[in-house]
C-alpha cells in the first residue's frame, strides 16, 4: 500500500444532490465531502441505495435527468464541476480529463458497431485523429488492455467477445485519451471471479503507467482490500467514515463499518450464525433527524436519534462520523468478528516481522 | 475534521438508546399494489380520463335512446302529413334533430341504431378474438411440443391476405350479419396469439416457472397463475385496439358492397350512404353526423386501450 | 448462407402453394350463379352446363387443381373467363401494374422521409408540443377507418386547393392528393416506430458509455441512437415496397385511378376465378418474398443475427 499522497486532485465540498421523483424531492446525497488524493487508489463502499453510484456520476454530469446538484461544489483542475449548468463544459472533461467505466459488460457496448470503431470513436472527438492514425491508435490500445490478435479483433463485434474480454474494451475506451481520473463503478461484480482478478490487475498495471487516480465503487470488500489505499464508507448518502485501507479494516470506529465487515461471510465465526444487519436503510424523500444508521444500530446513543454526528479524527488520515468517538461517550469495544480481525492481523504482523529477523 | 461542540449538550444523551429490531424495518416498508399502481397512474392520464367519460356516456345513451320518449324508428319513412311526401334530405332541425336522409328515415334514430349494431359486431368479434387468441398463443408458446405445428398454421393463415378472407366468405355466406362477425372473427385473432406466444416465451423458461414445473404444477395452472398476469396489459391492449380495427373493416366491407343490409342501419352503411352524395354541401350532413360518432368511438377504445398497457406496464409504476 | 436461402425458399414455396390451393377450393364454394351475374335465369340449362364446362368448373376439384398447376409450371397464369373474357390474365394485370407502384413507391418513400424525420423528433423533443401532436396525428391516422379520413381528405382537398378529384394521368395536379393521402398511413405508422424504437434505445446502457466518453448528445443521436432504432424496422421495408403492387383499393376507387386496387374485388365480385388465382398467387407471393428480403436485410445490418433456422412465426 503506497503512502497517503499529498495532492488533492479532486475536492467534493458538502454536495447535495436530489431527485424529482414523482413530484417528490428525494436527497440521494445529504451533504457530503471528500478529497481524492493523486495518483490513489479510493474505494467508496456501501450497501446499494447508499448513493456511492449518484454521487461519482456528478463528476460526469451523469446524474438522471431528474437529478441536480442542489448545493455544494465539486473542484477539478481550478473548475467547480457541479457549478456546470449545460452539456457543452463536460465535453472537454468526460472521457478526456476524467472516465467511466460501467459495471455491466455485456450491455455497455453499441452491439452494432465493431470494438475498434467505438475506440477509435474517443481518440478522433478528443484527440482528432483522422481514420486511418484512430484505428491504428485503437489496435493498440486493444493490445495493450490484453485482448489477442488485435489487429484482427478489432473489427469483431461485442458479441464476439467474452465478458472479461468487454471490459478490457470499456476499460480501453475509458483509457484512450490518458484521464487524470478513471471512476469504476463496480466494475467486476457481473464477472467470474477469476476474471476479476484480471480486470484489476490490468487496471493496477494501467494506472501504473498512465500515472492516473482510480476511485473504485463496490459493496464488495474484497476487492476493496485486493486494490484500495484509502477507502470511503457510505451510509444514506453520506460518508460516515473515511482513512487508508488498513485502518478502516483494522481499526474501524463506526458501528456501520463494524456491520458491514461483520457481515462478509469470511469473516464468520464457526459455529454461531453469521451475521446480517437488521433492517433496511431509511427512506431518503424525509429529512433524516440525527444519524441515519441509528434505528439499525445496537451501539446506537440517545443523542444519535437526535443530532448528527460530526466527523471526529482517529489520526490524521483516519476519521469517522459517529458520537462514540466523542469524550463524553461510553467506551465500547468493537464486534467480536472485529477484534478477532485486529487480532489475526497483529499476529500476521508479528509474524512477519520475527520472521524478518 | 472534528468539530468543537459549540453549545453543552445534555451528558445523560450520551448512553446507550434502547435498540428496537423492529424500527429498522419500519423505516423502509412500502406498499405496493400491482392492481393500484395501475389505476392511480391510468387516472393521472388527463386525456384518457376525458375520453372514458365521454366513452361511458356515449355508450350509456347509445342503449338508453330508444326507450326516450319522442324517438322514431330507424326504420321507418317519415312521410309528412300535409303533403303526403316523403321527407327526404331535410336538414337537421327541431323535429329531426340529426336531419333526414335520401329515403325520409330519421338521422338521429339510424345513428344510434347504427353505433349499437356496430358496437355489437365489435364487442362480439372482440370477446371472439381475446378468448381463441389468449388459449392459442398460450398453448403455443407454453407447450414446446405444439410449436412447429402452430407456428406453420399461423404462417399460412398470416400469409392470406385478410381482404381475401373477408371477400370470400362474404360472397359465400351471403352478405349479413352472422357473415360478418364470423369472418372477422377467423381472421382477427391472429395478432394477438402471436403477442400472447411472443410473451409467454419470454418468460416460460423463468425460475419461478421451472420452479413451479417441479412442484408439479398442472400446466393450466401455470399458464393461468404464474403466465396470464403478465399479459394482461398485451390482451387488453389488443382487444381495446380490435374494436375501431373491427369498425373498420365493416365500413370497408360496406364500401365493398359486401355489409350488412341497408335494413339494418350500422356505421359503416351510413358513412357509405353519406359518401354518396357528400359531394353537396347542404347534404353534406349525413356524412358528417356517422363520421363525427364513428371517430369518437374509434378514437376513444384506441386511447383508452393504449393507456391502459401503459399503465399497467410495471415500469410506470409509483 | 447458401443453405439457409435455400432453406427459406423451399418454405416459402410450400406456403405459397398451401394458400393458393386454399383459396383455390374456396373459390370453389362460391354459388354458380354468381358466374352469370344477370343472365342467369334468361339461359337455358344446356346453356348452362356448357358455360361451366367451358370455364372448366365441371371437372373434379383435384383435377381442376392439377391442370391450374401444370399450367402455371409452363408460366401460364391463365385466361380471364369472365372480367375480360379469354384474355390472358398477363394482359389484364399489365398495364395496371404501374399505376399502383408509381403511387406506391412514391407513397411509402415519402412516407419514410417524413415519417422517419417526424417520429425522431417526437422521440428528442419527448413530452413536448411536437411530441403531442404527432401523437395526436398518429392516434388519428390509426384509430379511425382509412375509408372515412380518406373521403374528407378528397372533400376538403380539392375544394381546398383547387385540385381535380378524378385521376388523369396527363394533369399532373391530379396525382398530388391521391399520393399524399396513400402516405398517410405510413407517416403515422414509421413515426410511431421510430420513436419507439429511439426512446427504448435512450435508456440502454451504451448510451450511457457514449456520453461518458465525452460525445455530444447530437452526435449520439444521429451516429447511436438513430442508426440503432432504424434497424428493426429495416426488415419491413422490402415487404411495403413490395406490397404497392396491391394497390388501395379505396384511393384508386376514390380518384378512379386504372390501378390494381380495385381489381380484386372486382374479379371476385363476378367470380372470374383464373383472376382471382392468379392476383392471389401474385400478393402471397409478394408478401413472402418481402418478408424473406426484410430478413436478409436485417441479417445484413445486424451482426447479432445468424441466418439459421427461419426464427418463429412469419
Amino acid at each position: 500500500m503506497a503512502d497517503i499522497a499529498e495532492e488533492i486532485v479532486l475536492d467534493v465540498k458538502d454536495i447535495v444532490i436530489k431527485f424529482n421523483l414523482r413530484g417528490q424531492a428525494l436527497t440521494a446525497i445529504r451533504g457530503t465531502s471528500l478529497d481524492v488524493r493523486k495518483g490513489e487508489t479510493l474505494a467508496i463502499v456501501g450497501e446499494s441505495g447508499s448513493g456511492k453510484s449518484v454521487l461519482t456520476k456528478s463528476f460526469l454530469g451523469m446524474l438522471d435527468k431528474n437529478g441536480w446538484v442542489d448545493s455544494g461544489s465539486v473542484l477539478f483542475e481550478g473548475q467547480d464541476l457541479a457549478a456546470f449548468r449545460d452539456e457543452k463544459p463536460w465535453l472537454s472533461i468526460r472521457g478526456k480529463k476524467i472516465s467511466m467505466v460501467f459495471q455491466d459488460p455485456m450491455t455497455s457496448l453499441n452491439p452494432l458497431k465493431n470494438v475498434g470503431a467505438q475506440i477509435a470513436e474517443v481518440y478522433a472527438l478528443h484527440r482528432g485523429y483522422g481514420a486511418k492514425q484512430a484505428t491504428a491508435a485503437a489496435i493498440e490500445l486493444l493490445d495493450r488492455v490484453g485482448i489477442p490478435e488485435a489487429g484482427k479483433r478489432h473489427r469483431q463485434y461485442p458479441h464476439e467477445f467474452s465478458g472479461g474480454m468487454r471490459q478490457r474494451v470499456v476499460i480501453a475506451i475509458a483509457m484512450a485519451c490518458a484521464p487524470r481520473i478513471l471512476i469504476c463503478d463496480e466494475p467486476t461484480t457481473a464477472l467470474d471471479v477469476t476474471i476479476q482478478a484480471q480486470i484489476l490487475d490490468l487496471i493496477r498495471s494501467l494506472q501504473r503507467e498512465y500515472d492516473f487516480t482510480t476511485i473504485y465503487i463496490t459493496h464488495d470488500l474484497g476487492v476493496v482490500a485486493n486494490v484500495a489505499d484509502r477507502v470511503a464508507v457510505m451510509y444514506a448518502g453520506k460518508i460516515v467514515e473515511c482513512g487508508s485501507a488498513e485502518e478502516v479494516f483494522y481499526d474501524p470506529r463506526h458501528p456501520y463499518t463494524w456491520a458491514l465487515l461483520s457481515s462478509l461471510p469470511q469473516l464468520g465465526i464457526k459455529g454461531k450464525p453469521l451475521f446480517s444487519i437488521k433492517g433496511t436503510p431509511p427512506s431518503l424523500f424525509k429529512t433524516i433527524e440525527g444519524d441515519a444508521f441509528s434505528a439499525r444500530n445496537p451501539y446506537a446513543l440517545k443523542i444519535d436519534f437526535l443530532r448528527e454526528p460530526p466527523r471526529f479524527q482517529v489520526s490524521p488520515s483516519h476519521w469517522a462520523a459517529t458520537w462514540l468517538l466523542d469524550p463524553r461517550a461510553p467506551k465500547v469495544e468493537p464486534p467480536e468478528i472485529i477484534r478477532n480481525l485486529r487480532e489475526s492481523r497483529q499476529a500476521q504482523d508479528a509474524w512477519f516481522s520475527g520472521s524478518k529477523a | 475534521m472534528s468539530d468543537r461542540l459549540p453549545e453543552a449538550i445534555d451528558p445523560s444523551l450520551f448512553e446507550f438508546a434502547e435498540f428496537d429490531e423492529g424500527a429498522g424495518e419500519r423505516i423502509g416498508y412500502s406498499d405496493y399494489s400491482y392492481w393500484k399502481s395501475t389505476f392511480k397512474v391510468f387516472l393521472k392520464n388527463r386525456m384518457a380520463l376525458h375520453l372514458l367519460i365521454v366513452l361511458i356516456a356515449l355508450l350509456l345513451f347509445t342503449f338508453v335512446q330508444p326507450l326516450l320518449p319522442g324517438q322514431n324508428s330507424p326504420t321507418k319513412i317519415n312521410i309528412d302529413p300535409a303533403t303526403s311526401v316523403q321527407m327526404r334530405n331535410k336538414p337537421p332541425d327541431s323535429t329531426f334533430w340529426f336531419g333526414t336522409n335520401s329515403i325520409g328515415q330519421d338521422l338521429w334514430a339510424r345513428i344510434w341504431s347504427g353505433t349499437r349494431t356496430s358496437l355489437l359486431i365489435g364487442l362480439i368479434v372482440g370477446f371472439f378474438e381475446m378468448l381463441v387468441g389468449i388459449i392459442y398463443g398460450a398453448l403455443w408458446g407454453y407447450v414446446r411440443k405444439l410449436d412447429r405445428a402452430m407456428t406453420e398454421v399461423y404462417n399460412v393463415l398470416n400469409n392470406i391476405p385478410t381482404t381475401i378472407i373477408l371477400l370470400l366468405m362474404a360472397y359465400i355466406l351471403r352478405p349479413g350479419f352472422r357473415t360478418m362477425i364470423i369472418a372477422m372473427c377467423l381472421t382477427g385473432w391472429l395478432g394477438l396469439a402471436r403477442f400472447v406466444r411472443n410473451q409467454i416465451v419470454i418468460i416460460r423458461d423463468r425460475e419461478y416457472n421451472l420452479a413451479s414445473r417441479c412442484l408439479g404444477t398442472p400446466t393450466r395452472r401455470i399458464i393461468g397463475r404464474n403466465l396470464l398476469p403478465y399479459l394482461v396489459s398485451v390482451i387488453m391492449l389488443q382487444t381495446a385496439l380490435s374494436i375501431p380495427g373491427t369498425i373498420g373493416w365493416e365500413v370497408f366491407l360496406t364500401y365493398i358492397g359486401l355489409g350488412l343490409p341497408v335494413s339494418i342501419p350500422s356505421l359503416g352503411n351510413l358513412v357509405n350512404e353519406g359518401r354518396l352524395i357528400m359531394m353537396s354541401p347542404d347534404l353534406r350532413y349525413q356524412l358528417i353526423f356517422p363520421t363525427i360518432v364513428l371517430s369518437i368511438i374509434t378514437i376513444s377504445f384506441y386511447v383508452l386501450g393504449n393507456a391502459f398497457a401503459d399503465a399497467s406496464d410495471p415500469r410506470n409504476h409509483v | 448462407m447458401i443453405r439457409y436461402v435455400l432453406k427459406r425458399f423451399l418454405q416459402s414455396m410450400i406456403t405459397l402453394f398451401i394458400v393458393v390451393s386454399m383459396v383455390f377450393l374456396l373459390m370453389r364454394l362460391l354459388p354458380l350463379e354468381g358466374y352469370f351475374g344477370d343472365g342467369y335465369d334468361k339461359l337455358s340449362a344446356v346453356q348452362k352446363t356448357a358455360a361451366l364446362e367451358r370455364m372448366g368448373l365441371l371437372d373434379p376439384w383435384y383435377s381442376q387443381l392439377g391442370h391450374f398447376y401444370l399450367k402455371l409450371a409452363r408460366g401460364d397464369l391463365g385466361t380471364s373467363i369472365i372480367y375480360r373474357r379469354d384474355v390472358p390474365v398477363t394482359e389484364v394485370i399489365a398495364p395496371r401494374i404501374p399505376y399502383s407502384m408509381y403511387f406506391g413507391i412514391t407513397a411509402t418513400l415519402m412516407a419514410l422521409v417524413l415519417g422517419l424525420t417526424l417520429g425522431v423528433f417526437m422521440a428528442r423533443k419527448k413530452g413536448k408540443t411536437l411530441d403531442r401532436a404527432g401523437t395526436a396525428y398518429i392516434v388519428l391516422i390509426n384509430a379511425v377507418p382509412s375509408a372515412v379520413y380518406l373521403l374528407f381528405i378528397q372533400l376538403y382537398g380539392t375544394s381546398l386547393f383547387n385540385l381535380p378529384i378524378l385521376f388523369d394521368r396527363y394533369r399532373v395536379k391530379s396525382w398530388i392528393l391521391p399520393a399524399i393521402s396513400l402516405s398517410l398511413g405510413g407517416v403515422a405508422g414509421y413515426a410511431m416506430w421510430i420513436r419507439r424504437y429511439m426512446v427504448d434505445e435512450l435508456n440502454k446502457d451504451y448510451i450511457k458509455l457514449a456520453r461518458a466518453k465525452g460525445l455530444p448528445e447530437k452526435l449520439i443521436m444521429i451516429r447511436h441512437v438513430m442508426r440503432n432504432a432504424f434497424v428493426p424496422m429495416a426488415q419491413y421495408l422490402p415487404a411495403a415496397i413490395l406490397s404497392t403492387i396491391s394497390g388501395s383499393i379505396y384511393i384508386e376507387s376514390l380518384y378512379s385511378i386504372p390501378g390494381m386496387g380495385g381489381l380484386l374485388v372486382d374479379v371476385i365480385q363476378r367470380q372470374d376465378n383464373p383472376m382471382v388465382q392468379a392476383l392471389v398467387l401474385i400478393f402471397s407471393s409478394v408478401g413472402i418474398i418481402g418478408l424473406f428480403l426484410g430478413d436478409i436485410l436485417m441479417a445484413i445490418f445486424d451482426p447479432r443475427i445468424k441466418l439459421v433456422k427461419g426464427e418463429g412465426a412469419r
